[in-house]
């Protein structure tokens, strides 16, 4: 149901853009993608990470007075129950268009990306595609779509950007199916509770689906970011209204995750320095339902920033490296509520990360490298890939994800369960 | 033999040091003039370019790709807006560059897939671009100011009377030690250039394959180079050349980045 009303949102959308003289143009990839487990005893039900086949449909239309534009998936997916094993997905559908000068909206389903970090995203809050991300499908898939408008506006003091989004568009988080996840404490299905990594294979309750915000006015979405170019620096400034993009929070009446709500106002500098890029970003997370940090059932405040650094070290090598610190607000009080039987975060919560790229070959084979590393979680994260260009329709890709951590609670930790290795084949019309 | 050689190009240096003075500054205007018609046709360009790279096997690969420049100042900054068109897989994305005549270029790109503006480390201008044999400089110009010139002959190429100059970096360059350009004295623009190695090694070779007069304004529409040193070539063409289109700076922005300005770029 829900499938068909966006189907006819995209529908009403390309034949309301303003289409004087429009061509239509369309392109996309069938690819196939099939990944297995590295672990023997991950509690997911099978031990296939992925198996599935895509089909990406673009479609563009561009008029005299604005332009459409959709992404539109369709998927067979191996590893569902039978009668979920098509599906399809609006990934992108949305009109584009100026209005005077200085005014650029962009309305529909769309993917949204500001900030500086590679894969740290403080200020950064649309909505991420983390299963995606884990188990090698391309890296557009990280960045999940959500309905929002986008207006931008443009004048010589800088780009000011203002985006709503009606409903709340969470993280796609592991819920257990193809990827196990740490839970605190969850109904074991026989009476008792049961705290650790679980997966689906355990039996469906371990199936990980938090309750969403309601759908209200009040529960919208708004981002915003001014952007100025300073000489050869590019610096910005944000905020955020809505909720926490992951269910940090617990509901104390039932126990279960919820998003609580929350705040951020953030800044950014980014430009050329020492021969390569540098940037420096930091954003103050606002926890509204926990204020004075004193409840044990809401995420405290926090204050977050990173420094990060990339250039080519050689020829057709690049190398980039990035520091992150997340400092809780009223800590003491935290530290307070554990009862020392799991693992519990510092005051200051690091993060370090590094990518490695390099083309060989003409440009047709290239080798990434990125790891992630907390020395106060004891947690990382691996990824790599192959990717070799055989043709300009055909790619053929190789990669990994691997994950380990000390604790079954920290971020990768949690995922310790799930390395997996996949092969992937791009057919690009 | 050594002693012998020393001893005449002494002479010669003796016997020529009143003249050279003259010849390398007539080989550096020769070399400026050159890059001015070449890379600074106009006060702007537009173009749809097809890009063919052929490996050494003879396997081809094709780009498709829209190309804005605008010179800030004749002979100097320029800035380059790029909307790649194929293949499918990079369809869509732009790329701008900020070309100072002295220090690095700025240049971002923009992946609208995931709606992401990325600056790119831009320290090494002889690499290659999007795996073709032309590196970034080959497309927006290495400044004469960076090479010593020499006039070496004056021959006649394919029936064309041309200037034969020898560029040799200032400072070592990996692009190449030392460059023989065969510039057409009616138009100025390069008929053939080859870059040597270090080794004196011919490794790369360009060559225009087609001229004709666009909008007045004699161009190279169709230029080959010719990978010695690996094997294989790249050949560029340029279809739909408008010039003095009176493109406004606001292009090279991030703006139009994420929106490419569809006055100019339809598909």
């Amino acid at each position: 149901m829900k499938n068909i009303s966006y189907f006819i949102i995209a529908i009403l959308l390309l034949i309301t853009v303003p289409t004087t003289n429009a061509e239509l143009y369309t392109d996309g990839y069938v690819q196939g993608l099939f990944g297995g487990q590295l672990e023997g005893d991950n509690p997911t039900k099978s031990d296939q990470s992925i198996s599935e086949t895509r089909l990406q449909l673009r479609m563009e239309s561009i008029g005299d007075n604005g332009e459409f534009f959709s992404r539109v998936d369709f998927f067979y997916d191996g590893l569902a129950d039978d009668q979920e094993q098509y599906d399809w997905e609006i990934r992108e559908a949305y009109m584009k268009f100026r209005l005077g000068d200085k005014l650029d909206f962009k309305i529909g389903r769309q993917v949204l990306t500001w900030g500086t970090g590679d894969l740290i995203f403080i200020n950064d809050v649309f909505a991420k595609d983390y299963r995606s991300f884990f188990l090698g499908r391309d890296d557009q898939y990280l960045k999940a779509p959500q309905n929002a408008l986008r207006m931008e506006y443009y004048n010589s003091m800088g780009a000011f950007s203002f985006v709503f989004s009606p409903s709340f568009e969470s993280n796609r988080l592991p819920e257990g199916d193809k990827l196990s996840y740490f839970t605190p404490m969850s109904p074991d299905g026989a009476g008792g509770f049961y705290r650790g990594i679980v997966a689906t294979g355990l039996g469906e309750q371990y199936y990980f689906n938090p309750e969403e915000p309601a759908k209200t006015f009040k529960n919208s979405e708004i981002a915003m970011r001014f952007q100025k170019q300073v000489g050869m620096y590019s610096v910005a400034l944000y905020a955020y209204k809505g909720f926490y993009k992951s269910p940090i929070g617990v509901d104390a009446s039932t126990m279960m995750p919820l998003f609580p709500r929350m705040q951020l106002y953030g800044a950014s500098i980014r430009g050329a320095k020492f021969g390569g890029i540098f940037w420096l970003e930091g954003g103050y997370y606002n926890s509204k339902d926990d204020p004075d940090g004193d409840n044990p059932f809401m995420p405290n405040s926090s204050m977050s920033g990173m420094v990060g650094f990339e250039r080519q070290v050689a020829t057709n090598l690049t190398v980039n490296l990035q520091w992150q610190a997340d400092k809780m607000a009223d800590y003491d009080l935290f530290e307070a509520q554990q009862d020392g039987s799991l693992h519990y975060r510092d005051e200051i919560k690091h993060l370090i990360t590094s990518r490695w790229t390099k083309l060989m070959v003409e440009e047709t084979v290239m080798l990434s490298a990125f790891v992630f590393y907390s020395p106060d979680e004891e947690d990382t994260y691996f990824r790599f890939s192959t990717e070799y260009k055989y043709s300009d329709e055909i790619t053929l890709t190789v990669g990994g994800n691997l994950f380990s951590g000390t604790h079954p609670n920290t971020d990768f930790g949690q995922l310790s369960f799930n390395d997996n290795i996949y092969t992937k084949m791009t057919y690009n019309f | 033999m050594k002693k012998l050689t020393t001893t005449l190009f002494a002479l010669l240096l003796i016997l020529g040091i009143s003249s050279s003075n003259a010849a390398a500054a007539d080989a550096t205007e020769l070399m400026k003039q050159s890059h001015l018609a070449y890379f600074y046709a106009g006060d702007d360009g537009l173009t749809d370019v097809n890009m063919t790279i052929v490996s050494k096997k003879g396997k081809e690969r094709v780009r498709e790709f829209t190309m804005i420049r605008l010179d800030i100042e004749e002979g100097g900054n320029q800035k380059y807006y790029t909307y790649f068109k194929k293949p499918s897989d990079v369809s869509r994305i732009t790329f701008l560059v900020h070309k100072t005549s002295e220090g690095n270029d700025q240049r971002w790109i923009y992946i609208p897939s995931i709606d992401l503006v990325k600056p790119i480390s831009a320290d090494d201008k002889n690499s290659s671009f999007v795996g073709s044999d032309f590196s970034y400089e080959d497309i927006s110009g290495r400044h004469w100011i960076e090479d010593n010139h020499t006039l070496k002959a004056d021959e006649t190429l394919d029936g064309k009377a041309v200037y034969v100059i020898e560029s040799v970096p200032k400072e070592a360059y990996k692009g190449f030690a030392r460059k023989l350009s065969y510039i057409d004295k009616e138009t100025m623009l390069p008929l053939k250039e080859e870059y040597f190695s270090k080794k004196d090694k011919l490794v790369k070779k360009f060559t225009a394959d087609k001229i004709e007069v666009v909008d007045g304004i004699t161009t190279i529409i169709v230029r080959t180079m010719h990978n010695i040193k690996k094997g294989g070539h790249t050949t560029v063409t340029f279809d739909k050349i408008s010039y003095n289109v009176g493109v406004k700076d606001d292009i090279f922005t991030e703006r139009y980045l994420k929106n490419p300005p569809r006055k100019y770029i339809k598909k």
